[in-house]
């Protein structure tokens, strides 16, 4: 009976929401005791019936007893643009099912995809790192906005600098942001220290602008002693306490309904942040996106789901990844907000996830971004991407639709950035990188015992059992045991 | 590198397909030359139309002249810009300045689809697929003699005499009226609470009983709780208790069935509960992208147990979810057998003619308990029970529309209700006295072959009956 006690506490939930918002109540009343009324009375029925007993909102309309919950203005706007089916055939003609009225037609229509009709993208900056007419969009000042671009320099160094390293021997994997650099600093721009970030794997860009240190990030493909995460996982897998960024950790997906339950802590604790979690669309075809996405709805959990389409899962086309169009129409299989925004502009990206996170953590709901964005990259060290897809096409990913450089441009035009600054910029991220990798590579490797310790918070009995074992083992055979990592 | 043997496979696919269609490919594969880009580019290497939209692509592989129909209706989202579009992968896509976010529309829900009213009338204008006499016949028929074998089955359980049983209560229209739009060729998957498919394809009433008692005679032999009902000769996968499942394994078996040619289709039975299980996520993904002819059912009750629909999600229901996917979908009233067949009917066709996946939403209400272990008047009103079971009966709308065409009369009803009941007394009987299946068949199927561990195990547990042949059920052969 799992099931009712869920049923349950989240009626209760219900209750206790209510509660908090007597500010509104007769808007809430309003609509609701109306709607009571007149959907009880209404029933063509010959028997006496009731109301549900345990709640009497069961009977109104969910959705519509639902909206009231949220006090977004933008909200009641929206409401009178949406009009995703056709008009009714009898738009008086209503009938009663569980889940809510609903109006019925005799014409056997088929909703379908609309391949010729797809969700507009949302972009602020065109090509040439100009505003676009009418773009309404949240604005940054000078500081923010070379402290961005500087950001998005920094990942593209990094990039070129670790690649080469691994291509070297000296790490053993690493994965690129190249063409995402947007995607990753403007969302972390746009959010608070507070909120919680559960990433995927191309997402370092907002640790780096949380406050990771170059040297940080470093240790960690390194695997070495002052890794946080104790030489334990491949490189990038990166993980800080302190700057509220959840380990990353290889499955596909596992991560976003993670973030909700995350999200929802959040709101029990009644503090004002969100969790974050982002994706990409290859993601979006586990089981556990949908798991996710569906329990941030039902539980109300304020989560930004951000979800990078960039086109590819490794080898895989989007063509052969899903036939919708895209991500975005799957917020409202879920009774979600969602957004598809330039995810090459940074400015859309910073002014989308600071949107969706005030709502978010004002109206107690999830939402979900779709940035559009390319892999310019490889997927991998381990891939070489070239195997199925044309050189050419990259090419014009990384110079034509560059989101480096398209910011860049809006950030000159403004006057808050020079040649010189560029030139000082690289050559100090380089210069630090090179430094850093120096001090990680003479480093020593983290001690035999982490092998062991925090499986659990203490080590039982059998593992340090096998950990006797296993340094008896060394004993007998010292020359096979790798003279950099300390017994 | 798995995803890369997919991949390949799918763009030979597409290959293969774009032969079928020159002419629009080839005109639309223009769009190369208008990219507005200072560099030099390429079409992707693997297949021109990989840069064209593959959805916009993928239109011209189906016939359907309504889609061309349904494509000027569809207005999801207004572009503020008509004429400038910007490129990504995935196709090419308008732009907005202005930031705006899709909702939900939780005063605009997408309507349902019906023909017969209240009082069992054709509603003006309803376009449906027509029903004969013969068949509308058959199609009540088969709707009583579910009710009925649900009143009794449902005391016999209550009296002892089998373990477990679950009804068909307010669901009649829903299982009986897709049964009777399909084809005998037509594969089904289904859930739990779909028996009527299975009635109306021939199975008797004598091997639903001996399923529900688990004797030597349930093709089953005894090996699963009563209600989980398989017929490989009618084309009816045994129904597993993990809930959502099957609706992947449809997926397979309408990829299975496309590339064997057959003119058929697999389709698969869930409720709203299921439709939060991360199978039916994969089930709708792979259906889509593997343009599979399957035809996904919802019996959409209003109830997964004890969880109502507004705690098992917040969209519009499942119909939404369709283009989610990228899946035709339709919302019907559930209890309307007319609306019901002619909607599974379209469907079929569809999913057939343009092999692809079709999601059928059957708004209905769920009468009964969940099972036998449930009492649901621990978490809903009697009231609200009663009025769906008589104001909102299908099989009583029904029986009026039929009435109504004099195919039906009292004396018709009073016959065939005694009739069934009859014969399932009898069939009880029949099967109450039949043995139950024999020890041996224990340890049988587990593999093609009976390995010798299991062999083994065998001996063993012969051995222990040896030795305490009292704690042996005397009824259970050895």
């Amino acid at each position: 009976m799992a099931s009712w006690l869920l049923g349950r506490s989240s009626r209760i939930l219900i209750h206790q929401h209510h509660h908090l918002h007597k500010k509104y109540l007769p808007f809430l009343l309003g609509p609701f005791l109306n709607h009571n009324n007149s959907s009880c009375s209404s029933f063509p029925s010959t028997e006496p019936f009731r109301c549900r007993d345990a709640f009497p909102g069961k009977n109104s309309s969910p959705t519509l007893f639902r909206f009231s919950r949220h006090e977004s203005t933008k909200a009641e706007a929206q409401l009178e643009l949406e009009q995703d089916v056709a008009t009714e055939d009898e738009p008086n003609q209503v009938i009663d099912f569980p889940g809510g009225k609903v109006g019925f037609t005799s014409e056997m229509r088929f909703i379908s995809e609309s391949p010729e009709k797809r969700v507009p993208c949302y972009r602020v900056l065109d090509d040439n790192g100009e505003i676009v007419k009418y773009s309404n969009y949240v604005q940054v000042s000078k500081e923010m906005g070379v402290k961005m671009y500087s950001d998005m320099v920094t990942l593209q160094t990094m990039d070129n600098i670790f690649y080469e390293v691994q291509r070297q021997g000296r790490i053993s994997f690493y994965l690129t942001q190249m063409g995402e650099e947007a995607v990753n600093i403007a969302s972390a721009a746009a959010l608070a220290p507070d909120d919680i970030i559960l990433p995927q794997y191309r997402e370092p860009g907002v640790l780096l602008w949380r406050g990771f240190t170059l040297q940080q990030f470093v240790h960690q493909c390194f695997g070495n002693t002052h890794d946080f995460g104790k030489g334990r996982q491949m490189p990038i897998h990166y993980g800080s306490n302190q700057h509220n960024y959840f380990t990353v950790s290889s499955p596909i997906a596992t991560q976003l309904p993670q973030a909700v339950g995350a999200a929802y802590s959040l709101k029990m604790d009644g503090k004002s942040a969100c969790a974050v979690t982002f994706c990409g669309d290859g993601a979006t075809s586990e089981g556990d996106f949908h798991a996710a996405m569906n329990f941030a709805a039902v539980m109300e959990a304020p989560v930004v789901f951000i979800c990078r389409n960039n086109g590819w899962a490794i080898s895989t086309p989007v063509e052969d990844q899903f036939r919708s169009d895209g991500i975005v129409v799957k917020g409202k299989a879920y009774g979600i907000w969602s957004i598809r925004v330039d995810g090459n502009d940074a400015l859309a990206v910073y002014s989308a996830v600071h949107t969706a996170r005030e709502i978010a953590i004002k109206e107690k709901r999830p939402v979900l971004i779709e940035a559009l964005t390319y892999r310019v990259g490889h997927h991998s060290t381990s891939d070489d991407s070239t195997k199925y897809r044309g050189t050419d096409e990259i090419e014009y990913w990384k110079m034509a639709r560059n989101p480096v450089n398209r910011f860049k441009r809006w950030v000159e035009r403004n006057g808050w950035w020079s040649d010189k600054d560029e030139l000082e910029l690289r050559s100090s991220v380089r210069k630090q990188l090179m430094h850093a990798i120096q001090v990680a590579e003479k480093a020593q490797k983290p001690p035999l015992q982490d092998l062991f310790n925090d499986v659990y918070d203490q080590i039982p009995s059998n593992l340090q059992e096998q950990e006797r074992l296993i340094r008896k083992t060394i004993e007998k055979h010292p020359k096979d045991y790798p003279s950099d990592v300390p017994l």
